[in-house]
């Protein structure tokens, strides 16, 4: 779900990691700057709270990260930090408003 | 000195620390990393040119004080990354000059060092320097235009070492015209001067004693009052429920000024040689505005400034090396963005490059907690820059004038452009 509220469904190939496989389906709000170093939050997401199990723990860097944004919710995540695998079918997430 | 060569270039006058025990010859290299052999060619080129063929993880040099060096991506980070192993309690060398060191929390470990931490956070995060964004564009905007016309600028004098400044001491609400004093204890810190250890202690300490002198009245004046500046912020922190103690809101304060005063400025002019000798990465920069967004972390990849230590926390093996408690490592993370085992082909600007690998901010506890400001002063800078002065080379017979140290720098940038 984008900010405008636009669903897309995306398909994804394992390996890659969340925020690469929204960035290239050319959802550009998805800023993501650094790329995947985990290194300034600009790939805010929300994950559906079913899916919260099914991805890996926080680590301190992007606990931090998340931390310095203004919208953190229990459902915040750096969608750098999610790799693709065949448990994330069906994964839901919303852009998170720009900081 | 009886048993020197006479003809001895300056390096040899240098102090050399006599090889501990436990440190077998094989790795001893005379690596100086305030002056790197080859420095005249760039720093980078110079960090880079330490033999690679079966290179140990760490090597260990006699100069500035005798010191472990990491040689790779990967030691790089994972000394960074685990404080039980790898303490803060010394971060600069010579580890004499390190014990000087008083900013603050730099030097502490988790968990004394998260409270402190989380102060910093507070007032650097990504959602507080968003709201400074047009400000610092300004800034940015009124210093190209002032040179525009001329068509020629020393980059480095005339932006790299004023732009960051600028923006620093207006999120800190501090007068422009301190700039010098400040700019002239931060390299005290960065690159002592000195031939032995102890005389670079004694010019750090004084650096450091110049910064605490300087911030001791703000602090004064900032205590109790409401205000949105950084320093106000800061001084104000609690730390476990307390107010900042004194002492350490003198450390802290002290750090910001450091921190944002002589590593972005250095990075910029590093930055710039390049695009001024590349028009290939200008034209794709100015191509695409999200692309240009984006290419701050190759940027920050490929040209690290900063090479600071940490201590050996405890006797151990590490990469089946014998390292000693106290001995000190350090990290220069320019051996990060450029090992080609991290990234491939790493001296090219590559804008597509995927998976990008570096220790530019540092790492774990202590990662650079500027660097939403950093990023967003390198973006401003290539967007406002490239605006303006799309077409740009390094005046011809031009020679930076490079320097190696905790943070990297150069001089004597010259840049030229004609008319749009």
């Amino acid at each position: 779900m984008t900010r405008t509220g636009e669903s897309r469904i995306i398909e994804a190939a394992e390996g890659i990691s969340v925020m690469e496989a929204v960035r290239d389906a050319g959802i550009d709000e998805l800023l993501a700057l650094c790329g995947g170093c985990c290194s300034c939050a600009t790939c805010h997401v929300y994950v559906m709270e079913a899916f919260e199990d099914r991805l890996p723990a926080l680590s301190d860097d992007e606990n931090d990260l998340l931390d310095s944004s203004d919208h953190r919710n229990a459902r915040s995540r750096l969608a750098c930090q999610l790799m693709v695998n065949a448990d994330m079918n069906g994964l839901a997430l919303t852009i998170a408003p720009e900081d | 000195m009886a048993t020197m060569p006479e003809h001895v270039p300056e390096k040899v006058s240098r102090a050399r620390a006599p090889r501990p025990d436990h440190i077998p010859e094989r790795y001893v290299h005379e690596i100086d990393m305030y002056a790197l052999e080859g420095i005249e060619q760039g720093y980078h080129e110079a960090w880079k040119n330490i033999p690679k063929s079966d290179m140990p993880d760490l090597i260990w040099t006699p100069f500035t004080g005798g010191h472990w060096i990491a040689t790779n991506g990967d030691t790089v980070r994972e000394v960074y990354s685990d404080p039980a192993r790898f303490s803060s309690e010394v971060i600069f060398l010579p580890k004499e000059a390190g014990e000087k060191y008083e900013m603050v929390p730099t030097r502490m470990d988790p968990p004394e060092h998260t409270p402190y931490r989380k102060a910093l956070d507070k007032g650097l995060s990504l959602a507080q320097i968003r709201k400074v964004e047009s400000k610092v564009r300004e800034i940015a905007i009124d210093l190209i235009e002032s040179f525009l016309s001329r068509g020629e600028c020393d980059f480095s004098a005339e932006y790299a070492n004023v732009f960051p400044v600028r923006v620093f001491m207006a999120l800190a609400d501090l007068p422009e015209s301190d700039v010098p004093t400040l700019s002239r204890y931060a390299k005290m810190m960065t690159r002592p001067e000195g031939n032995t250890p102890e005389e670079m202690a004694a010019h750090l300490a004084e650096g450091n004693r110049g910064f605490f002198a300087y911030v001791e009245p703000i602090i004064q004046a900032r205590r109790g009052k409401e205000s949105d500046d950084l320093i106000t912020v800061m001084v104000n922190a609690e730390i476990n429920g307390e107010r900042i103690s004194h002492d350490k809101a003198l450390g802290l304060i002290s750090l910001l000024l450091l921190g944002g005063l002589d590593t972005v400025v250095n990075f910029l002019s590093f930055m710039m040689i390049h695009l001024a000798q590349n028009p290939g990465v200008v034209e794709e920069l100015r191509a695409d505005p999200l692309k240009l967004k984006r290419s701050a972390e190759e940027m920050f990849r490929r040209f690290p400034v900063v090479s600071e230590a940490r201590m050996v926390a405890r006797d151990q093996e590490f990469h089946g090396i014998e390292l000693k408690r106290g001995d000190m490592i350090l990290l220069p993370t320019v051996l990060h963005g450029l090992d080609e085992q991290q990234n491939e082909d790493p001296w090219r600007i590559n804008l597509e490059r995927r998976g990008i690998s570096h220790s530019t901010f540092g790492g774990g506890p202590h990662r650079c907690a500027g660097l939403h400001l950093a990023r967003m002063e390198v973006i401003i800078t290539l967007e406002e820059w490239l605006k303006r002065i799309p077409n740009f080379t390094m005046k011809p017979g031009a020679r930076p004038i490079y320097h190696s140290g905790i943070v990297a720098a150069v001089d004597n940038v010259p840049l030229i452009w004609s008319g749009r």
